[in-house]
């Protein structure tokens, strides 16, 4: 059985899916009798769609496009991350490969046994208790009566519900449920592995455990791992290689950072830069007008992602009508939430009719990652508002935690790195 | 060109095939299968009080309707069969039948949420349900010899040997195939067209008018017997009376059609189903 010179055990090949959009499931019987005669017994091209003739006249909006000519393959023991926003073809092209829906045109062709965990709890039932629904969800997911045996005592372990193994779930906690169900897929052992986006659920002690567990499959017993998930955290982590759909469609294929990073200054709410060239267009009003607004990201590396290590600084210009007057500005930061997070403060400066320039530098590692605004605002004689510039600039910050395996949502307005020292003081027998 | 086509294992493709799956790719799910046996029957009788009584309870129940209005009211000849007899035999043998067409008859529309998350060969379902009934209705049927045997030692019930005794196993398992080809046939249906799960039901009681459940076909006028022998499980419940209680009409050109139909049945409904049941999924 054992093919050694076999590299690739996935080869995604050409593979399109087309939906129909609406009358999903109320086809009328007529409509398919009709195609089944023309098809079938007039041996003619389908009235209804004739996807090899004219693919072009498809695109009307009854009809949508999931997938869009995939090609791909993975080797063996490579853990591959598919990534993209919602809609984007990820959860249709792993059911494809998992054979749960049938693609409209292409191949995968692999080798090797596949499991798939699309969910977390796939057959569990209500009623039944932990013990039976192991046995029962085992084999949903393809287990041996055997392989469940013999690997009993491990996942009651790994889910830490030993008490109540022989109680129906149903009186579970939702968090004990989320650990048996994930300890028993976690404990599967096929040649290729496709996992969607069940990181997202329980606490993050068992996000850790679990996430440890599945590197552990893929590096020590050459597994192949299909991974999806929104984390970009968890995809650096576990894959070597990411697939960036978008909109069904292939996007970038290769080394997970790279691809990651793309997909993030892809994907970032960023509206960094706004100019005008004359007053007239500018918003403001008869005190000043604005001529420039710019958040300049002090980048690791060039196009690399806006993440939470990222120093940046705010530049902004604006065209002053007053003469003689003492202003000072103020630049308020907000969470998307509209939360404040902070409000700085200028000094006073003594300002004629022209141009006034502003900047205000930021540091890197201060503040937690989410999309953020600013409003900047311009004061005379330190309380007469003169005008604000409501969400002037918008930008988003990625997360970063370098080696750490913790994928929890972090906690806090602000992530600042203040000094935190943590040593052995003594040591004591206890 | 030999080696490109030894080179992959499996292949996923839009086409989905007629052929009947690998026997021993089935073979390895078959704890699968089991153990959604023992599901169902723990599911159904665990938590109630009266446990494994509720078995027996409801055909006892329709067995004292059946009796009342068709026996004492109506006035149908049960022949030389007691009463009693001829009303349970057919309510435990029709029981089987309709739980095994409206059972796998919604399979998809039941499993929608599991099929959609992961893949097994989806025969699996229909056929535990299947499994399921016949335990049940075995149980039943248990219940039914008890009855016969108390009529045979206590009431003095002659039951003569005969050569149906030995088809009836045979009988029985059709009646089951029946329903599971049809149920998988209308599993297809009810799937793409919602309506047509209504028919099942209405389907079910119709038929049983026509099949010999709560009348023997001798007492059918001669002209109206057609009606009541194209059916291909009539020669089934006859067999079954036959073989059982020593009475019932039925001779080998009729069990032939109602063999060769199930066959039809059962293949036809399980090429339907393995065509038609990977493309569903985007459908319910």
């Amino acid at each position: 059985m054992m093919q050694p010179e076999l590299k690739e055990v996935i080869e995604v090949d050409h593979l399109s899916k087309l939906y129909k959009l609406g009358t999903i499931g109320t086809g009328s019987l007529r409509q398919d009798f009709q195609y089944w005669w023309n098809k079938s017994v007039l041996k003619k091209p389908n009235p209804f769609f004739d996807l090899q003739n004219d693919e072009s006249s498809l695109d009307q909006k009854d009809f949508i496009w999931a997938l869009r000519d995939i090609s791909f393959k993975v080797n063996k023991g490579e853990a591959l991350g598919i990534i993209g926003s919602n809609g984007s073809g990820k959860s249709t092209l792993l059911k494809i490969i998992s054979r749960i829906v049938r693609p409209t045109h292409g191949a995968v062709k692999g080798n090797g046994k596949l499991s798939s965990l699309l969910e977390v709890g796939t057959g569990f039932h209500e009623e039944l208790t932990g013990r039976e629904n192991i046995y029962i969800s085992g084999y949903t997911l393809g287990m041996k009566k055997e392989e469940i045996r013999r690997k009993f005592n491990e996942i009651v372990s790994f889910s830490g519900v030993e008490k109540f193994i022989d109680t129906p779930v149903k009186r579970y906690s939702s968090g004990m449920y989320v650990r048996l169900a994930f300890a028993v897929a976690a404990h599967l052992e096929p040649d290729i592995l496709i996992v969607d986006e069940v990181l997202a659920v329980g606490d993050s002690d068992f996000q850790k455990k679990c996430l440890s567990k599945m590197r552990e499959v893929s590096q020590s017993d050459g597994r192949t791992i299909l991974f999806v998930s929104h984390s970009m955290q968890a995809i650096n982590n576990l894959c070597d290689r990411a697939l960036w759909l978008d909109h069904g469609v292939m996007k970038e294929i290769g080394k997970t950072s790279v691809v990651v990073n793309k997909y993030i200054s892809n994907v970032q709410k960023l509206n960094i830069q706004q100019s005008w060239n004359t007053p007239e267009e500018a918003p403001g009003n008869d005190n000043l007008r604005f001529k420039h607004v710019e958040l300049i990201p002090q980048q690791l590396a060039p196009g690399a992602p806006l993440d939470i290590r990222t120093p940046f600084t705010v530049k902004f210009q604006f065209w002053n009508f007053l003469d003689n007057v003492q202003l000072n500005s103020g630049l308020v930061l907000f969470a998307y939430s509209g939360e404040c997070i902070f409000d700085l403060l200028s000094p006073i400066a003594l300002c004629n009719k022209g141009i006034v320039e502003g900047e205000c530098h930021i540091p890197g590692n201060f503040l937690n990652d989410g999309p953020y605004y600013i409003s900047i605002n311009v004061v005379r004689d330190t309380s007469v508002p003169l005008f604000n510039f409501e969400e002037c600039l918008s930008f988003e910050l990625e997360d970063y935690r370098g080696g750490l395996q913790y994928y929890g949502k972090w906690w806090g307005a602000v992530r600042p790195q203040f000094p935190f020292q943590l040593a052995q003081k003594e040591f004591i027998v206890l | 060109m030999q080696k490109a086509q030894l080179k992959w294992q499996w292949e996923i493709t839009s086409r989905t095939s007629y052929r009947i799956e690998d026997i021993k790719a089935l073979w390895s799910y078959r704890h699968f299968l089991f153990s959604l046996v023992r599901r169902e029957f723990l599911l159904n009788y665990q938590q109630t009080v009266l446990g494994p009584f509720w078995l027996i309870f409801p055909p006892l129940v329709t067995l004292v309707t059946y009796i009342l209005v068709f026996n004492k009211m109506v006035g149908i000849s049960t022949g030389t069969i007691p009463p009693v007899l001829f009303y349970f035999s057919g309510i435990v043998l029709w029981n089987f039948f309709s739980d095994c067409w409206s059972g796998t008859s919604t399979t998809f529309k039941e499993n929608a949420h599991l099929f959609s998350k992961v893949y097994f060969p989806r025969i699996i379902i229909p056929v535990s349900l299947v499994c399921t009934h016949f335990l049940r209705f075995l149980l039943q049927f248990i219940f039914l010899l008890c009855i016969a045997g108390f009529y045979i030692f206590f009431r003095d019930l002659k039951v003569a040997f005969n050569f149906w005794l030995l088809v009836l196993p045979l009988a029985i398992i059709c009646v089951g195939l029946i329903g599971l080809g049809m149920g998988l046939l209308f599993s297809v249906l009810t799937a793409k067209y919602r309506d047509i799960s209504n028919l099942v039901t209405l389907g079910v009681r119709l038929l049983m008018f026509v099949t010999p459940v709560i009348y023997p076909l001798t007492s059918i006028p001669q002209r109206w017997r057609i009606l009541v022998e194209i059916n291909p499980l009539t020669s089934f419940f006859e067999i079954f009376r036959k073989g059982l209680l020593g009475e019932g009409t039925v001779n080998l050109g009729m069990f032939l059609y109602s063999f060769l139909f199930t066959i039809f049945i059962s293949f036809g409904g399980l090429m339907i189903f393995n065509k038609q049941g990977d493309k569903l999924i985007d459908v319910v």
